[in-house]
């Protein structure tokens, strides 16, 4: 079963609040969600995984000073697995790529946290509505050009330099948003 | 151990965490090491004696400001970075203000000043100390900055050693004007600056080592 980000979160604020309770369920839950995390990204000895189990949960509970109330929780719980493993890897001498964090808040299947990091709506909301419309159709609902064209009743090269602008607008956006 | 124990073990400990802790704990190592920088001015160095007297006039403040501003945004880093889900940070390019401030002064000391003195204006009586002095008095900030890190999380451990070193070093070049009596602000703008360097070096340097958890 897969827990929600607010339940997780939820247990998570109690649990700084000094409530033992919610701080064991937060630890139960995020026993198994580590455990998968780990196995599908290394191929090693069920002991080497139920120690960084182990590791992952003991830094969660030490280092919870580290947590942002206001941001997403699972960003944060996979920011420190992700850690854990790179340490592990480095200990082990072996070197291999790892995911960035926001491609793996999305492969753990909290697509929202990931996006939480950069709002793609209210991005789109600060370009004009053609070249918002544009953007959405051809890269969010993925429609061809020539249907996106049909759709908002304007010509093939109208979407296209609708699209190119608005990408541009919006990368330019992206880079004074974060801070 | 099993998982279950082990669980249960940690469910034993639970303080209560308030709002800010985070930030608090950085800013008590810097406070923390600070006073022991202070101390170690007052018992080696000396502060000067002139310091009430200078402190109504307008070098003492521009050499404040510079150090006291960098800090700050160092801090302001430092904090960031502190957490393990960390966005690389731009606040950084904020250092350019107090740094092109201070450099519009010193082409204005030039311009008052005839080229003969430029040299001497340049090397004050101290250049030769002042970096040194301030990586010194940055280590004891430096290394209650590793005591704040204890309980927290930096992923980006060269990043995170280079922001720490960088607030350290600031940090002891504000408290080293209570000491340092030069006036220049290319003096300031060129040895303090590259003490604080020094200091923010040693950070990368020594931050995947020593920050590592």
């Amino acid at each position: 079963m897969q827990l929600s980000e607010e339940q997780l979160r939820a247990w998570m604020t109690a649990g700084l609040d000094g409530d033992a309770a919610a701080h064991i369920a937060l630890l139960r839950a995020l026993a198994p969600m580590l455990r998968n995390f780990y196995r599908r990204r290394l191929r090693g000895a069920e002991d080497d995984i139920e120690d960084l189990v182990q590791e992952t949960l003991i830094a969660v509970h030490t280092r919870r000073a580290s947590y942002d109330r206001d941001r997403p929780f699972v960003a944060w719980l996979y920011a420190i697995a992700r850690y854990r493993m790179i340490d592990h890897l480095r200990r082990q001498r072996v070197s291999v790529p790892v995911e960035a964090l926001d491609e793996i808040l999305v492969s753990e299947g909290f697509e929202d946290a990931a996006s939480a990091r950069v709002d793609v709506a209210r991005l789109l909301a600060g370009l004009s509505p053609k070249q918002a419309r544009a953007i959405r159709d051809t890269h969010i609902e993925g429609l061809s050009i020539a249907e996106a064209a049909a759709a908002a009743r304007i010509g093939e090269s109208d979407v296209k330099i609708s699209v190119h602008r608005g990408m541009k607008a919006l990368a330019a956006r992206i880079r004074g948003v974060r801070p | 151990m099993n998982t279950d124990d082990l669980i249960r073990t940690l469910g034993t400990d639970v303080p209560p965490v308030r709002r800010g802790t985070l930030r608090r704990r950085i800013i008590g190592g810097i406070v923390g090491g600070g006073l022991v920088s202070l101390l170690l001015i007052g018992w080696t160095l000396g502060f000067r004696p002139d310091l009430w007297i200078a402190m109504h006039g307008f070098a003492f403040w521009m050499k404040w400001i510079y150090t006291a501003s960098i800090s700050l945004i160092a801090i302001a880093a430092t904090i960031r970075l502190a957490r393990p889900d960390a966005a690389p940070s731009r606040l950084l390019w904020l250092l350019l203000v107090p740094i092109l401030l201070l450099a519009g002064l010193g082409i204005g000391e030039l311009a008052q000043k005839p080229a003969r003195d430029w040299l001497a204006m340049w090397l004050g009586g101290s250049w030769k100390l002042c970096p040194w002095l301030v990586l010194t008095l940055s280590m004891p900030i430096f290394i209650g900055l590793l005591w704040s890190f204890r309980r927290l999380a930096p992923t980006r451990l060269r990043a995170t050693g280079a922001a720490a070193g960088l607030a350290a070093g600031a940090s002891a070049a504000t408290l080293y004007c209570f000491h340092c009596d030069e006036v220049s602000a290319l003096f300031v703008l060129t040895w303090y600056s590259l003490g604080i360097l020094l200091a923010a070096g040693v950070g990368a340097l020594v931050g995947p080592r020593f920050l590592r958890w």
